[in-house]
């Protein structure tokens, strides 16, 4: 059995993933990112190992992503979150053409070629708007802690718009609103479609093409997904359940695979090269 | 003068070493010229590409190699139009703002900003400014002639500066330290190219450009006291992509940029102050001395775009540079508002196509300080070649 590791070192959350393969997830592992990059990819790895009976010896190859992926020592090799994202899009959704990846702290969208290699990308700017940091940060303003933001949003009924252009003016809005009496729920519901905005005009950057796959830790909340939807007027993907915060981990395994398979053609075709010599 | 002064890194462990020296190559203030200056030596400053620096070595002054610096151009940015490349800016501004103390100053006419720039400089400084006219036709029989008349005219004027004859034992001697420095420059290079895990791409940098800065003698122990420390290194071999990175020639990158390419791939060539490697044989201490300086320069010479020879087509020269260090592609970039830089691209870019060697195009500038963009796209790119 052939098994490798993705690690997905973000902003907010590493997520580890062991695979065969077959692409089967044998075992996942998610905690804070907090401060020490390469002390959580290692722990979240252990994690995974330990979850399925394994030592680091069973694991032939290891990819990293996200923001810490290259402070991560145990790592062959280090992708952006971008090929890590298209590659485990792909996987779950074979016809993904574009990928929305919105994070704790930035939001990526891609467009692929039918290779599954990344053609054209955009990140948001160097701004909290468009991320889940200011999800995060509105739903504290208002007293509310990250994994009650889903259900206030179910209670929304008319969303108040919130600048989709700044945090800051973002966050003297939502002091406004709550001023005048607007209930946070719509609050937080103008927040997400704002989010919305800025995911959609990314996507319109890169010239996307269906399929659509999101991804990434906001996508837990249904709505996201719902107001890009509407947006785009079509179907988009979101992988099922957590699943969703796993997808480049998930990808960065696959990559593992996919590097081994390649290594081992180009060993053999070397040794066979070789052979051809010694017998000429 | 015989002085050691920089001898901080002796009893270090390698680790904190390279890190000194990449400290002391980001430092805008060149303590190493202030310890020089203060033990009483003098200075001469010569802007890059290549300069015969056993000249002003064999006359006991220390050679600069001037290749601008991390540093806002507040005082030089007037004395030059808004469409010139950083480098000339800061290259001044180390001067003008009393960072750097020279006693001669000398530049080459490699562009039309350059050759303007030892006018530029004299107009400011009291000192000798001069311009070092290397031949512009390397293929004329005249030109090793012609460029060894151009090192005697140089040289009498480094004399009358470091106020002493420069005799053949002086020049012999300093031609056989550089030779030393070339060779140690050669055996790092090809560490990189078969081990570059064992030296990360931006302190194989800070090593080499140390070397613009100290005594060419200390420069060698260093070297050699490091070459015979990185094999034990203990560094872990990753699995990444082998890349040339061609444009460093002039103006260089940023060192955080060197960094995060260096993090992606193994950049086992590259062209990054190329000067230093110019010659790349060792050049004879026997004879016509200044002649055979003259001559490894026509003849035994690397390639860059502000050297036009015939027989080194930098098209040609830059895939055999490629084949010989086994990269898989090419990282060609260009400074902003480089000329010459830029116009090679366009014959880079053809012959990397036809060859069918995958190539990242891009500029930089020295004093660029966000990199994100450009690391997300270099590394997509190299995802692409790796996952192919």
């Amino acid at each position: 059995m052939t098994l490798t590791a993705g690690i997905d070192v973000g902003s907010t959350y590493t997520k580890g993933v062991i695979v065969d393969e077959s692409g089967r997830v044998l075992s996942r592992d998610i905690r804070p990112t907090g401060f020490r990059l390469g002390e959580v990819a290692r722990r979240a790895f252990d994690s995974c190992l330990a979850a399925a009976g394994l030592t680091s010896a069973d694991v032939q190859y290891v990819v990293t992503t996200g923001i810490g992926r290259h402070l991560v020592d145990f790592k062959d090799v280090a992708v952006t979150d971008l090929t890590a994202s298209a590659r485990g899009a792909r996987l779950l959704f074979p016809l993904t053409h574009t990928v929305l990846d919105v994070g704790g702290q930035t939001m990526k969208a891609s467009r692929l070629d039918e290779a599954g290699k990344v053609r054209s990308f955009r990140l948001n700017d160097k701004c909290a708007a468009g991320t889940g940091a200011f999800l995060e940060k509105t739903a504290r303003y208002m007293g509310y802690k990250t994994e009650e933001i889903g259900p206030l949003l179910q209670t929304s009924k008319t969303p108040v718009p919130i600048s989709g252009v700044c945090a800051v003016f973002a966050e003297s809005e939502v002091i406004n609103h709550l001023s005048i009496g607007t209930p946070p729920a719509d609050i937080m519901r103008g927040a997400i479609e704002s989010l919305t905005d800025r995911s959609v005009q990314l996507m319109k950057r890169v010239k996307a093409e269906p399929e659509f796959t999101l991804t990434g830790g906001i996508l837990r909340f249904p709505l996201m997904a719902d107001a890009v939807r509407r947006q785009l007027g079509c179907e988009v993907n979101v992988p099922a359940g957590e699943m969703v915060q796993f997808v480049a981990a998930l990808g960065a395994a696959i990559l593992a695979q996919r590097r081994l398979v390649q290594l081992r053609d180009e060993s053999s075709a070397e040794s066979a090269a070789r052979a051809v010599e010694a017998t000429s | 003068m015989n002085v050691h002064i920089w001898d901080d890194w002796r009893g270090q462990p390698l680790d904190e070493v390279l890190a000194d020296y990449r400290n002391l190559v980001e430092d805008a203030d060149f303590p190493t010229v202030k310890k020089w200056r203060d033990a009483g030596g003098k200075v001469l400053g010569h802007f890059q590409v290549y300069f015969p620096e056993e000249i002003a070595h064999a006359a006991g002054m220390l050679p600069l190699k001037i290749r601008g610096a991390a540093l806002e151009p507040t005082h030089a940015d007037s004395h030059f139009g808004s469409y010139l490349c950083s480098i000339l800016k800061t290259s001044l501004e180390m001067a003008l703002s009393g960072r750097v103390v020279l006693d001669m100053f000398v530049s080459h006419p490699i562009c039309d900003a350059a050759r303007n720039l030892a006018a530029i400089w004299g107009r400011n400084f009291s000192y000798p400014c001069q311009i070092l006219y290397l031949p512009q036709n390397t293929n004329s029989a005249h030109s090793v002639r012609y460029l060894r008349d151009e090192y005697a005219r140089l040289q009498a004027t480094i004399e009358e500066v470091a106020g002493c004859r420069i005799t053949d034992t002086d020049l012999a001697r300093s031609i056989g330290v550089f030779n030393e420095n070339r060779r140690l420059l050669r055996e790092l290079y090809t560490l990189k190219r078969e081990s570059p895990w064992l030296i990360a791409a931006d302190e194989a940098y800070c090593l080499m450009a140390v070397g613009g800065m100290l005594p060419r003698e200390e420069h060698n122990e260093l070297l050699r006291w490091v070459l015979d420390q990185l094999p034990s290194r203990p560094a872990r071999r990753q699995d990444r992509i082998r890349i040339v990175f061609e444009g460093g020639f002039c103006e260089q990158p940023p060192l955080d940029l060197i960094r995060i390419l260096g993090r992606s791939c193994y950049i086992v060539d590259d062209d990054l102050l190329i000067g230093l490697r110019w010659i790349l044989t060792d050049v004879p201490a026997t004879g016509d001395l200044l002649g055979n300086l003259a001559h490894v320069y026509v003849e035994h010479s690397s390639y860059s775009p502000v050297q036009h020879d015939l027989r080194k087509p930098k098209d040609e020269m830059l895939l055999r540079r490629i084949a010989g260090s086994g990269a898989e592609a090419a990282i060609v970039c260009a400074a902003k508002m480089c000329e010459p830089g830029l116009e090679e691209q366009v014959a880079y870019i053809d012959a990397l196509d036809k060859h069918r060697i995958p190539c990242f195009l891009s500029e930089f500038e020295e004093n660029m300080s966000s990199f994100e963009q450009l690391e997300m796209q270099v590394e997509t790119f190299l995802e692409n070649l790796m996952f192919a």
